[in-house]
């Protein structure tokens, strides 16, 4: 698959016709063309209510700051079936200076759902925000590459420039950039400051008040209760189907806002509203029920894809209080051997009903794309973990069969992960039913997530943990690999936080992340890529356990959503412009 | 009187100041804090973490941050979520007013259940029906409420089917979840009023059930020792009714502790139906409180408390105040 992020070539120009609308291809849903039906209510649900309003300040993302925001006129965007970045609110975009430089001209015709034009100052506030430290914008640390800040300048009446500080994959989410009302958050940050913006939109502010460029605006908020959206009528005015309808098609879009996942299966089940996420077989077992008792019409999709998060077993490199044991966990003998105790399909099996794969490097399965197929596995094997340990010092066996070093210390070590959930409870359990096999002591302990996190990002030459089972979740489709986690001097860095490289596959996965992240050319950097999980697999620094499966379910009359081929957690089910009610 | 209500009033100063160092003490126990979680994103520096932390104070001994939490609070302000950046008055009151709606209901509830069931349970000693109210109404004290209230939705949801084939009907009889129906804000008040009503009654029963057996029981003990006593012999023994016996001479008297402990009930008010509101999706004041306490959004959780501590001391004064009132025998000064 040849793709092209960024061309070295001086100019690579992407040109749309000036002034059209923006043509939604019927390539990103099942739909045929002229099938859909405007009007009609999609009812969704959300767990938990929005935190506020604003798209800059919100110290945490969700759901409903998307549908507001985020679907709203990004520059940029992509569809479901190509990771290449397209125009979408710029008519036009290039790329220059070995893709350091991103011009782009504004689309005519974009407003505000109160029917106000959208202008690249809107673009430009939003820059200005979200670099100011004192706003607390999520998305403060991507507008540095390098600690160097990412320019952007009004270039003309309807032009913008994006300067990169070096070349970087991630530059487009970057100039991707959505707008932010001038009227409102540029007077309030130019009267007020920070602390002005940080007021604005919170959940007290009467929904109607708030603007959008997106599909829907909201025009209902009861919390805890409900937020309903209506169609926008300026959003149509740029953005239509092949068959130049305007979109979006459905007049509402509802969410139902429930304290917990068990209760949104009850409505669902309720025929209340339209979609559920299963979490597990459980649900899906119910829904299926529902499904053949005539209770609900409904779409199960079972085993769709894997979900976008990783989970794996981290050993503490910081051990100077322990010198035994931090030669041990140092020692890439120990963690291959660790790696082999891990009984993939047991956990599988048991815990998953089998509905989950076996993960053995950091790129999440669903971003295929970036998996390296030809990886180590180090399948289950404790005979062969037995001959790693002996290799690692540990060749003797004590009065109760477990293993010891030449001075006769046990081998032993606690696996702690975060109390209440179930399922990583239960991994680590198996882990040490296999470990005892092999003659390992493994003790493990359920925490509290935050003294779990705590004792993880604690740093220093002597950290207060052995190994810890945890997760990751968050990626890329650009560059799945995060210098956060991959760099020494990272704060994601966990088995090792003392801020320098301690070994050698160590110091490469540091190199190449660096280098991967700044070659444009996507099989290149996909070459790199490979070579980093490699390299990380030889290491064995994270020992990857297994990735479940995403499940989805909606009525039947929900129609629109993406072909099967490009329905994941990483791609989503469906473009909500996209989206109709079969009358 | 006046004395003492100014005496008790006075009294709830030290209170509240230890009440809410107490709170505000356990909240600091628990390891790390809201930034925790944000910190195992990829895309955040640690930078961003501690900066973050400065700005909301967090980086600040504990004494520090609990003064000017106490200096807030006198002010009337209960603070800034760390999830919402919204002022925590603002997040809690909506909650402790639907919560209100649910205990309400399920009080009016439980005693229209359990006074009728105390009576009967007294006057029929020892007979079939006093079992059969006691096995019951222990039963709703044994359930636990979240489990049962889960019960009656798998019942409503297999009453469907029986609608289902029986009349082609196939929608719930009772809502499963939450407060309103969609399209709740178009409704005229009326139809407003109802639609709350209706949501109301499944998850107010699960509440009331859970008091009936004590209810019944101290009711059925009070009753007993006036139906023995000296005046109603008298009454009796004047010709006066049943009826009139039981509930105008036997019911007033026995009822008084009730009517005294209205006082300690507005606590509980806010107190919210606990792990109901969470199945039945009740948009009350548990999940808003449960939501607080996981994030570790903790002057969300401390404003619920200050509110809940302020109520629990006014409430145990009105009860005091109640007794005296219903009670000529109690006098204070």
């Amino acid at each position: 698959m040849k793709r092209i992020l960024f061309s070295l070539v001086a100019v690579a120009v992407v040109s749309m016709a000036f002034a059209q609308p923006f043509v939604w291809p019927n390539a990103w849903t099942v739909a045929e063309p002229g099938e859909a039906v405007t009007g009609g209510t999609f009812r969704d649900y959300s767990i938990s209510d929005p935190r506020t309003f604003s798209p800059v300040v919100s110290a945490e993302q969700n759901a409903m700051i998307d549908t507001i925001d985020l679907l709203g006129a990004s520059l940029l965007t992509r569809g479901p079936d190509s990771d290449e970045w397209i125009a979408y609110a710029a008519s036009e975009f290039s790329v220059n200076d070995g893709g350091t430089v991103v011009e782009m001209t504004l689309r005519d015709g974009i407003k505000w759902s109160d029917g106000s034009p959208v202008t690249v100052q809107d673009y430009y506030i939003r820059y200005l925000i979200e670099t100011d430290a004192d706003a607390q914008s999520n998305a403060y640390d991507s507008w540095f590459l390098n600690e160097q800040q990412i320019q952007l300048e009004i270039t003309g009446e309807n032009t913008l420039r994006f300067t990169f500080p070096g070349p970087d994959r991630l530059a487009f989410p970057n100039a991707a950039l959505l707008p932010l009302p001038d009227k409102i958050f540029g007077e309030a940050y130019r009267s007020g400051g920070a602390e002005a913006v940080r007021a604005l939109w919170g959940t007290e502010t009467p929904v109607d008040q708030i603007l959008t460029t997106g599909p829907f605006m909201p025009v209902q908020y009861a919390p805890g209760e409900r937020l309903n959206f209506v169609a926008n009528p300026y959003f149509g005015e740029w953005n239509v189907d092949e068959q130049g309808n305007a979109l979006p098609y459905l007049a509402n879009y509802n969410i139902t806002l429930v304290g917990d996942a068990d209760a949104a299966l009850n409505l669902y089940i309720a025929g209340e509203i339209d979609t559920f996420g299963p979490r597990n077989l459980d649900d899906i077992g119910v829904i299926n029920v529902a499904i053949n008792n005539g209770d609900i019409d409904a779409v199960m999709l079972e085993d769709v894809a894997p979900v976008a998060n990783s989970q794996f077993i981290v050993f503490n490199w910081n051990l100077a209080s322990d010198p035994v044991k931090q030669a041990t966990f140092r020692n890439p003998n120990f963690r291959r051997a660790m790696a082999h105790l891990i009984d993939r399909d047991a956990i599988i099996e048991l815990i998953y009903g089998g509905s989950a794969d076996p993960m053995y490097t950091s790129v999440y399965l669903v971003n295929g794309y970036w998996v390296n197929p030809d990886v180590p596995t180090y399948a289950y094997d404790v005979e062969r973990a037995v001959e790693l340990l002996a290799l690692a010092g540990y060749r003797n066996r004590d009065a109760q069969g477990f293993l010891t070093n030449a001075d006769g210390v046990r081998l032993s070590f606690t696996l702690a992960t975060n109390a209440g959930n179930n399922q990583r409870e239960q991994i680590i359990q198996i882990f040490a039913d296999s470990a005892r096999e092999a003659g390992v002591e493994v003790i493990t302990t359920p925490i509290d997530f935050n003294l779990l996190v705590d004792q993880l990002f604690s740093t220093g030459d002597d950290r207060p943990f052995d190994a810890i089972l945890i997760g990751l979740r968050g990626g890329s489709r650009d560059w799945p690999f995060g210098d956060n986690v991959n760099l020494c001097t990272g704060g994601l860095h966990m088995f090792n936080t003392s801020g320098s490289c301690i070994g050698a596959n160590e110091t490469l996965v540091d190199q190449l992340t660096k280098v991967g992240r700044q070659t444009l050319d996507t099989e290149a950097a996909r070459e790199i890529g490979f070579q980093i999980q490699q390299a990380e697999a030889e290491q064995s620094a994270l020992l990857y356990t297994v990735s479940p499966r995403a499940h989805y379910s909606w009525l039947t009359d929900v129609r629109g959503e993406h072909p099967v081929e490009f329905l994941n957690p990483l791609l989503g089910s469906r473009e909500l412009a996209l989206t109709f009610k079969a009358q | 009187m006046l004395p003492f209500i100014a005496r008790r009033l006075f009294h709830l100063i030290p209170t509240f100041i230890g009440a809410t160092m107490l709170a505000f003490l356990i909240s600091q126990l628990v390891p790390g804090d809201f930034f925790a979680t944000k910190a195992l994103e990829p895309n955040v520096r640690p930078e961003t973490i501690e900066r973050l932390r400065a700005q909301y104070g967090l980086d600040q001994p504990i004494y520090v941050q609990y003064v000017r939490w106490v200096a807030n609070i006198v002010q009337g302000d209960l603070g800034l979520s760390f999830s919402s950046n919204q002022p925590v008055t603002n997040l809690i009151t909506r909650p402790i007013q639907n919560s209100m709606i649910l205990v309400i209901v399920s009080i009016v509830m439980l005693w229209a259940m359990a006074i009728p069931l105390g009576v009967y349970s007294a006057v029929r000693q020892y007979s079939l029906g006093d079992q059969i109210v006691s096995t019951v109404s222990y039963f709703g004290l044994a359930i636990p409420n979240f489990f049962f209230a889960q019960v009656l939705i798998l019942t409503i949801f297999v009453v469907r089917g029986f609608t289902r084939e029986a009349f082609d009907y196939n929608q719930v009889l009772l809502p499963v979840a939450g407060m309103t129906s969609n399209g709740f804000e178009d409704m005229t008040r009326f139809q407003q009023f109802r639609d709350i009503a209706w949501h109301t009654i499944m998850p107010s029963f699960v509440v009331a059930t859970a008091g009936i057996a004590g209810f019944t029981r101290v009711l059925r003990a009070q009753m007993i020792e006036y139906l023995g006593s000296d005046f109603i012999r008298t009454a009796k023994s004047k010709g006066l009714g049943a009826r009139a016996i039981t509930y105008k001479h036997a019911l007033r008297p026995a009822i008084i502790p009730f009517v005294a402990g209205i006082g300690g009930l507005l606590p509980s008010l806010i107190g919210g139906a606990g792990l109901v509101e969470i199945v039945v999706s009740w948009p009350g004041i548990t999940p808003r409180l449960l939501d607080a306490i996981t994030r570790q959004d903790i002057y969300v959780v401390l404003g619920f408390l200050v509110i809940s501590t302020l109520l629990l001391m006014v409430g145990n004064l009105v009860s005091d105040l109640l007794l005296a009132v219903v009670d000529p025998r109690i006098r204070y000064s």
